[in-house]
């Protein structure tokens, strides 16, 4: 016989209806779920992550369906009840604060899809391939959505970030996050309890402010099964954003979607190295937990990391600088760009997948200061409001315009319809997760750190760098060359 | 006359209801965000999968587990009940969370846990009768395979 979902006193009168008709549908569509995942009992959230819905009228005409069907990630159709519903509030007696991922455009630029084609993501010319610009009734869909949401209490944070400045977890809470990435740092780093929340449950978690116990929220699904331990020469050389990308990828890829416990990881890791390095959750392994030993608030012990139940031996894995570098090489043969090796063309250079961090803005606007980006291609940065603010109070803006590029809130292309873009844009990015995740979308990649990205901005074509070409080439190979140019640097701690 | 042979499979419901439809196997993890399979056309997108190109549309989708985005869940949904280009049900080594969210909001059966391993005993083109009554219990998966 299963046991029966024991639920509060809040949680039973919400189910009964005694908070209104909009908290009794989630309560019922929880229920369902919890009975699937066989829970006993429900969490009290801290935190909702979810996604902005595309609020329009009689969504299933023909016309309508069709272009929805290009624009909508597929969550929209499930706040149209909510909506319907009078008395649909959030972050009230529960006191669950609830906000979204970033969206389509950043909200105040709305007009600009009126006029010609201005180099930013929702409406700009490729030369010679093509343009794009997002559709107009679809833009006020999502600022109908959005307004709906503001009136029921959600926080208008529109980033993938909330988790480092708007709304931090603390040790032992319980957060609902179907932004991936975001799940992983609050487990890995916050210490609190998040699954890479089904985006569906994240929909009835706002208004109700509980979810079913599982998952990575029980200490069973938290444990380490593996321990993967970097070698020196990957603790003292990770040096680019692309390098904690590909370096967290790797991590996951050893430990064959399992959760790990990771040794010998540098001594300062900054925000976006953090930032990089975990948010290779969502493309590299299913749950969003790695037990960063030195980093992880709830495993300062390796005992700690596998719950009190590691084995003997537990499996040992190594990340080399080899093992690195392959992962490049993968991202860079999923959807590979034409052109020679040394010199391929792109079309559009971006950062901020997930929003990018302060110190990653501020490294844009170093690389390209004075700089100017070539004319044709495009140079975006997305990153969070109170990010977006600080470069432009701090002059980090100012660089990155000056130099013709564009820094962007509320925003990424990642839920733009990319599929759309021009046939065969070439894209390059520092980001691991959107090149996994974007891969099969029609557009070209290139994997690269940042230095190469703002070059490939200004020259319009990419070029690997000298560190590069140091790292790719065989091992005895480059050990020989060390003998001539050392760049390899021992023993020192790394600083990003 | 064309010989037919039938295989019986029994597994754990994620997901009630009746299926049936051609199957559709991918031997890699795959989840079913829209940059996974379109929301508009229920077109396998995923890079290295065994099935990129192929319409998933009204097909018993065979696979290992998720990969990839949570969105998966509301995709899944989205394709089943609104775009309708979904799969018509979902058999797994293990049905993800993300893809027992799904499938609830979607109405299409799930199952997993089945006595022999899907992946190895179901083959492209057969067609596959699922028959999951209740969240939690036993599950029935009937291959029907056209013998040369």
């Amino acid at each position: 016989m299963k046991k029966k979902m024991k639920l509060t006193k809040l949680q039973q009168e919400m189910l009964d209806g005694k908070h209104g008709e909009a908290k009794q549908f989630c309560m019922d569509k929880l229920l369902d779920f919890g009975k699937a995942v066989e829970a006993t009992e429900m969490v009290d959230l801290v935190l909702t992550l979810n996604c902005c819905p595309i609020y329009v009228k009689d969504r299933m005409q023909p016309e309508r369906l069709k272009k929805l069907n290009e624009y909508d990630l597929g969550h929209s159709p499930l706040y149209d009840p909510i909506f319907a519903m009078k008395d649909a509030h959030v972050a009230d007696e529960s006191g669950t604060q609830c906000g979204n991922d970033p969206y389509m455009m950043q909200l105040d630029k709305a007009k600009e899809i009126l006029g010609p084609p201005n180099g930013k993501p929702w409406n700009f010319e490729i030369p010679g391939k093509g343009s794009f610009k997002l559709d107009q009734e679809m833009v006020a869909g999502f600022q109908a959505g959005y307004d709906m949401l503001m009136k029921h209490g959600w926080l208008p944070w529109l980033s993938c970030n909330p988790y480092l400045n708007t709304r931090i977890p603390k040790m032992g809470e319980y957060a609902a996050s179907s932004e991936s990435s975001a799940a992983c740092y609050i487990n890995t780093i916050l210490g609190a309890r998040t699954n890479r929340e089904a985006a569906v449950n994240t929909v009835y978690c706002a208004y109700t402010g509980c979810l079913p116990k599982y998952g990575t929220h029980l200490d069973e699904f938290r444990a380490a099964k593996c321990i993967v331990e970097l070698t020196n020469e990957v603790r003292d050389n990770i040096k680019g954003m692309a390098d904690w990308g590909a370096l967290g990828a790797a991590i996951a890829e050893k430990a064959g979607n399992r959760i790990m416990a990771v040794l010998n990881l540098p001594k300062k890791m900054g925000p976006g190295a953090t930032k990089n390095l975990i948010s290779c959750a969502s493309p590299g392994m299913n749950d969003p937990m790695m037990h960063l030993m030195g980093y992880t608030p709830e495993s300062p012990t390796l005992e700690a990391a596998f719950k009190g139940k590691m084995p003997r031996k537990p499996e040992r894995y190594k990340v080399t600088m080899e093992d690195v570098v392959e992962m490049y090489r993968h991202l860079n043969a999923i959807a590979p760009a034409p052109g020679p090796e040394k010199a391929k063309p792109v079309d559009i250079v971006f950062f901020g997948c997930p929003h990018a961090t302060w110190d990653e803005v501020r490294e844009v606007a170093r690389l390209v200061k004075g700089k100017k980006v070539k004319k044709g291609v495009k140079l975006w940065v997305q990153t969070d409001t109170p990010t977006y603010f600080m470069a432009q109070h701090y002059g980090d803006t100012k660089t990155i315009e000056d130099a013709g590029g564009h820094i962007f809130h509320q925003t990424c292309i990642a839920m733009s319809p990319i599929r759309h873009y021009p046939k065969d844009t070439v894209i390059a990015t520092d980001s691991f997760k959107y090149v996994k995740l974007g891969g099969g979308f029609g557009p070209k990649w290139i994997y690269g750190n940042p230095e190469a990205l703002v070059n490939a901005a200004v020259t319009g074509v990419f070029t690997p760098t000298a560190r590069w070409e140091y790292w790719s080439k065989p091992r005895k190979e480059r050990l020989a060359s060390e003998k001539e140019r050392p760049l390899y640097q021992g023993e020192k701690p790394m600083v990003d | 006359m064309e010989k037919k042979k039938k295989i019986v499979l029994t597994g754990i419901a994620r997901s009630k209801g009746k299926a049936a439809g051609e199957a559709l196997v991918n031997r890699q993890r795959i989840g079913w965000a829209f940059n996974h399979v379109g929301n508009e056309d229920g077109m396998v997108m995923a890079p290295g999968a065994d099935t990129k190109g192929k319409i998933v549309t009204g097909k018993i989708f065979v696979y290992p587990t998720t990969a990839g985005s949570t969105s998966g869940a509301f995709s899944l949904y989205y394709k089943c009940k609104v775009s309708k280009h979904g799969p018509a049900g979902l058999i797994c080594q293990t049905v993800h969370w993300i893809d027992i969210n799904g499938a609830i909001a979607g109405e299409i059966p799930a199952v997993d846990k089945l006595n022999k391993d899907p992946l190895k005993v179901i083959k492209d083109g057969d067609w596959v009768e699922i028959n999951a009554p209740e969240v939690g219990e036993k599950a029935t998966v009937t291959i029907t395979r056209k013998q040369a």
